[in-house]
């Protein structure tokens, strides 16, 4: 029983037999995202039943990992842990076409503000360009983002999330004075809670693109706009309206407008969640233009299955 | 988990002697013998002053409280065994759980807590201490 292994790995690194399933099938390699290109995948734990695959993603973790997922308390946080450490591994390794990397392998480090990263000396493969990752959980979705050359935040929410605490008691204590302002303006509870989930994921896939540490960049401090593309006019995504609406932030200690620099985009993921995406714009392209954000989304239960889900609709950001 | 009710079965094990060493009236015939033996008499004072020196920690009562407002944010049975090195996160809190667990704290005691200060609090324990040095600070 899995309970069982995770309790013994904490004690007897010795039991793990090196055991790895003949039905299962390799990972299934991936070319890197382009530029302004992110590729989220994600996992379902409920699609996730067999304890022989649950044992071969727990062989891919480190010695520091696996303390971690034991030290979750009771069995769907384990396995939470346990998956979503498998996906950074799996998903990463997927990308090193050059020269393959196992997995377990890989190394991780934290930035000086606690940001996980690839420790990349490790990995044999040195031309390949950094990729950045970021992952998010909900109980039932595991997400990780995947870029480029830019840094990446993202944050997934179940859409029927309700809160503790009233939404605007909320909001007033924990966002900025305009975002309290427009979810004020909205009468229908149910649909101010949707927004508020909304709001809350940007905010929250900003300030982990961002790296700098939840203190650094407290919510108060920055405002998130949803903004039509031609007239700037500021709308709120979740009222009927069809036009595409562009995501902006605006910070009120931006003295150098270092808040144009990122980039939104807000999915619909998998018709149960929202999935905000911030990255990084790339300036290379020279003149005022921006591209826009392209994205790629993939379901997987690694070394079982990938499905590339097409149509996800986007509800905010210029792609 | 075996691995958290061991030390839970070791922190109670290793307050209980303690008290009962402590307790001056009614206490055990040790206890009374160490006062005739004499250098007791001095011992037991300082005893009871230093405890009260030692307890700059939470009390008891914030740490139940926010016990429950815990449990009651992360939707945890009854039965949970929370203790106070007990992290957020092993319970399952995500970022907006954690927002709001300090939300519920804040309307619980009447304080108000900073960005930086939240972010470090990650166990009950360290949520019950923040909250009595916000206390104390209050007019």
């Amino acid at each position: 029983m899995l309970l069982r292994r995770i309790r013994n790995c904490f004690m007897n690194i010795r039991y793990f037999q090196r055991n790895l399933s003949a039905a299962s099938s390799p990972l299934v390699p991936v070319p890197l995202p382009s530029r302004m290109e992110t590729h989220l995948w994600y996992i379902l734990p409920n699609e996730v039943k067999s304890e022989t695959l649950l044992n071969q993603y727990l062989e891919l973790l480190s010695p520091c990992e696996k303390e971690n997922v034991c030290r979750m308390r009771g069995y769907q946080l384990q396995k939470r842990a346990l998956l979503a450490r498998a996906l950074v591994r799996t998903t990463i390794a997927r990308y090193q076409t050059k020269c393959p990397v196992h997995p377990r392998s890989l190394k991780f480090k934290k930035n000086i503000y606690g940001k996980p990263e690839v420790e990349w000396e490790d990995v044999d493969d040195r031309q390949l360009p950094p990729l950045h990752f970021n992952i998010s959980h909900t109980s039932s979705l595991i997400a990780c983002g995947v870029t480029v050359n830019s840094p990446i935040g993202i944050d997934v929410e179940e859409k029927q999330r309700k809160l503790k605490n009233n939404v605007l008691a909320f909001a007033r204590r924990y966002f900025s004075p305009y975002e309290v302002e427009l979810l004020t303006a909205i009468s229908d509870p149910e649909i101010q809670r949707q927004e508020f989930i909304k709001l809350w994921t940007l905010k929250e896939a900003y300030v982990k693109a961002l790296g700098r540490g939840f203190s650094a960049v407290p919510f108060k401090t920055f405002t998130i706009w949803f903004r039509t593309a031609m007239e700037g006019e500021i709308r709120l995504p979740g009222l009927g309206d069809s036009e595409a609406l562009d995501i902006v932030v605006d910070s009120f200690n931006d003295h150098e407008k270092l808040t144009n620099n990122w980039q939104f985009v807000l999915l619909d993921l998998a018709g149960s969640h929202y999935a905000a995406i911030c990255i990084e714009k790339d300036r290379t392209t020279g003149g005022e233009g921006t591209l826009p954000m392209k994205f790629t989304v993939r379901r997987t239960i690694p070394y079982v299955e990938d499905e590339c889900v097409p149509g996800v609709v986007a509800i905010g950001g210029l792609t | 988990m075996a691995t958290i009710s061991a030390i839970s079965a070791t922190f109670g094990a290793s307050l209980k002697p303690c008290f009962k060493n402590n307790k001056v009236t009614g206490g055990t015939s040790t206890t009374l013998k160490m006062v005739r033996a004499g250098w007791a008499k001095n011992v037991f004072p300082t005893l009871r002053t230093s405890r009260f020196n030692v307890c700059c920690a939470a009390k008891p009562e914030t740490v139940q409280k926010v016990c429950e407002i815990v449990k009651k944010q992360l939707a945890l049975s009854d039965e949970t065994e929370l203790t106070p090195e007990s992290k957020f996160a092993a319970l399952g809190a995500d970022s907006l759980d954690t927002v709001e667990i300090v939300m519920g704290l804040e309307e619980e005691f009447g304080i108000s807590v900073e960005e930086e200060s939240s972010q470090n609090i990650t166990t009950v324990q360290e949520a019950a201490d923040l909250i009595e040095k916000l206390v104390q600070k209050k007019p």
